[in-house]
C-alpha cells in the first residue's frame, strides 16, 4: 500500500469514526404510547408537551448541543435563558436528567412513556429509535 | 380544617394525572442576582432620577444590584410550592422581600392554577422585573416601566398553555388584592392599597415568528396623600408586546396605557422599541422609549448598550442612555420641593451610565 493510499485510508476512517459519533439517536421506550414527529419532541423538550416525559442528559455535551440545535434551533445559552424565563414565572420546571448514554438507554426502557436521546453508537434492543440526527 | 380537607381531596384526584416538573418530594433550588452600578450625569448636583430615586450624580449601586433565590418543593406529583426571596434597596435602605409564596397546582397538562402571593402580570418582563438575565438591559425602559411600583399581589391565577403545531399559545387570568404598599413620590413614601385587582392576558410564542402579548389589568387604587385625591379610584393598564430572537437578530417592543381616574392623574401612553444583533458573544443593542402625558409633557430617551455572555448563564452589559422631558413635565427625575412648590418644573436632561453584571443558576 502507497503511503498515499495509506494517508487516505486513515482520513477515511478517521472521517467515518466522526460521523458515527456524530449521530444522534432519538429513543423512545417500545411499548410508548405514540410516536411524535421532530416538531412534537421539540414542544416536549421544551416543557410545553407533556404528553410524553423527556429525560435529558446533564451538563453539556456534543450529544445534547446536537439534538437541542437541530431539534429546537437553540444553543446552550439560548436555552438556559428559556429556561429561566419559565422557572422564574413559576411556568415550567426543567426536565430531570440522567449522568450519561448508558443511563439514558437504561431510563428510556425503564419507563413507557419516556423519550430521550443518545450517541447512535449507545442504542441498545431495549429501546426504539425515533430518528436519527445526521 | 376544610383547606386541609381540599388538598387532600386534591390530592387524591391527582394521583391519577401524568406527572408534571416536579414529583413528590422532589426539589429545586434556583438563584439570580445582579450586580451593578449607575450614575447620572449632566443635570444640577444632587438630582435623582428611577422608580425610588436612587440614580444620582455619584456612582451607586442600590438602584440595579439585587439578588433572589428560589425553591420549588413537590408536595405530591401536581402539587408544588414555591417560594421566591430577594434582597433589593428600597430608596436608601436593603430590604428583603418575599416576592413569592404559593401553591401550584397542574390541573391536568394544560390547566395550572396557583394560589398565594404571586408576581403581578402587567408589564411584558413583569414576572422576571428581578431577573435581569431574562432581558437585555440592565435597566429596563423606564418610560414604560416606572409607571406601575406593584410587583406582587396576594390572589389566584389560572394559567392555560396549550401547543400548536407553529405555535403556543397562553392564556392567563388573575385576580386578588395588594395591601399596605409602599408607593415613591417626590422622595417620599406613602401607603397604598391596590384592591379588586383583576386581569388577564394572553400570549402566542410561535416557533419561528417571535412572541406577541397583550394584557390587561384593572385594581381600584387608594394612595394614602390627599393631595393626590386618589381613593378608591379605578387605574388599568394595558400593555401589547412583541419579542423576537431567531438567535441573531433580537428585538423587543412594547407599548402601554395607563389610566387612573381623578383630576391630578392624567393618562399616560409610553412605549419603547429594541432592536439587536449577537455577533459571536458580544450583543450590542440600540433602545428609544418614550412616555406622553397630556398636553405635551414627555420624557424620551436613547440607550446604546452592549452585552458580552460570559458564560451560559452569565452576562456582562454596559449600557449608556441620554434621557430628556419637555414641557415641564419631571418623569422619572425626583424634582426638588421648591420646584414642586413654585410649580415650576424645569425640563430635565441627563446622561445615565450603567455597567454591571447579570446571572442566573
Amino acid at each position: 500500500m502507497s503511503l498515499i493510499s495509506r494517508i487516505l485510508g486513515v482520513i477515511t476512517l478517521s472521517a467515518l469514526a466522526g460521523a458515527a459519533q456524530a449521530q444522534v439517536a432519538v429513543i423512545i421506550n417500545p411499548a410508548a404510547p405514540k410516536a411524535p414527529t421532530q416538531a412534537e419532541v421539540a414542544n416536549i423538550f421544551l416543557g410545553k408537551d407533556k404528553s410524553l416525559k423527556g429525560f435529558d442528559l446533564k451538563g453539556w455535551n456534543s450529544t445534547k448541543e446536537k439534538f437541542y440545535g437541530q431539534v429546537t434551533s437553540k444553543n446552550e445559552a439560548q436555552l438556559k435563558s428559556y429556561w429561566s424565563g419559565l422557572i422564574f414565572t413559576g411556568k415550567g420546571q426543567p426536565l430531570a436528567s440522567v449522568a450519561d448514554d448508558a443511563a439514558m438507554v437504561a431510563q428510556i426502557a425503564a419507563e413507557a412513556n419516556a423519550i430521550g436521546y443518545v450517541d447512535a453508537a449507545a442504542v441498545t434492543p431495549a429501546v426504539k429509535v425515533l430518528f436519527t440526527l445526521p | 380544617m376544610p383547606a386541609f380537607r381540599a388538598i387532600g381531596l386534591a390530592a387524591a384526584c391527582l394521583a391519577i394525572t401524568p406527572a408534571f416538573a416536579l414529583e413528590q418530594g422532589d426539589y429545586r433550588f434556583n438563584a439570580f442576582g445582579t450586580a451593578a452600578v449607575t450614575y447620572l450625569g449632566g443635570e444640577a448636583e444632587g438630582r435623582n432620577y428611577g422608580i425610588n430615586g436612587q440614580t444620582t450624580d455619584s456612582w451607586r449601586g442600590d438602584q440595579l444590584s439585587k439578588l433572589g433565590t428560589q425553591m420549588s418543593y413537590g408536595l405530591t406529583d401536581s402539587l408544588n410550592a414555591t417560594a421566591q426571596l430577594t434582597a433589593k434597596a428600597e430608596q436608601d435602605s436593603w430590604k428583603a422581600n418575599l416576592e413569592w409564596a404559593y401553591l401550584a397546582w397542574q390541573a391536568n397538562d394544560h390547566v395550572l392554577l396557583r394560589a398565594g402571593r404571586l408576581r403581578t402580570a402587567t408589564y411584558m418582563y413583569s414576572e422576571t422585573l428581578d431577573v435581569g438575565f431574562s432581558y437585555p438591559w440592565l435597566r429596563l425602559p423606564d418610560e414604560v416601566y416606572g409607571q406601575i411600583q406593584l410587583s406582587n399581589y396576594e390572589g389566584v391565577d389560572v394559567v392555560y398553555s396549550l401547543p400548536l403545531s407553529f405555535a403556543t399559545l397562553n392564556i392567563q387570568a388573575l385576580a386578588g388584592q395588594a395591601k399596605d404598599r409602599d408607593y415613591y413620590l417626590f422622595d417620599e413614601f406613602y401607603d397604598t392599597d391596590w384592591d379588586n385587582l383583576v386581569g388577564a392576558s394572553l400570549s402566542l410564542a410561535s416557533n419561528d415568528y417571535g412572541t406577541l402579548r397583550v394584557a390587561y389589568n384593572q385594581a381600584k387604587l387608594t394612595i394614602d396623600n390627599p393631595l393626590l385625591g386618589i381613593a378608591d379610584s379605578k387605574g388599568s393598564f394595558l400593555s401589547v408586546g412583541y419579542q423576537y430572537d431567531d438567535g441573531s437578530w433580537i428585538s423587543a417592543n412594547e407599548w402601554t396605557r395607563r389610566t387612573i381616574d381623578g383630576p391630578m392623574s392624567p393618562d399616560q401612553n409610553a412605549f419603547y422599541l429594541m432592536g439587536g444583533r449577537r455577533l459571536g458573544d458580544f450583543l450590542p443593542h440600540l433602545t428609544y422609549a418614550q412616555l406622553d402625558e397630556e398636553k405635551g409633557a414627555r420624557q424620551s430617551s436613547w440607550t446604546l448598550g452592549l452585552n458580552y455572555s460570559l458564560m451560559p448563564n452569565v452576562t456582562l452589559k454596559g449600557e449608556y442612555k441620554q434621557v430628556k422631558t419637555e414641557n415641564g413635565f419631571e418623569g422619572m427625575f425626583v424634582p426638588s420641593a421648591l420646584e414642586v412648590l413654585s410649580q415650576n418644573i424645569p425640563d430635565f436632561d441627563g446622561e445615565i451610565i450603567s455597567l454591571g453584571i447579570d446571572f442566573v443558576f
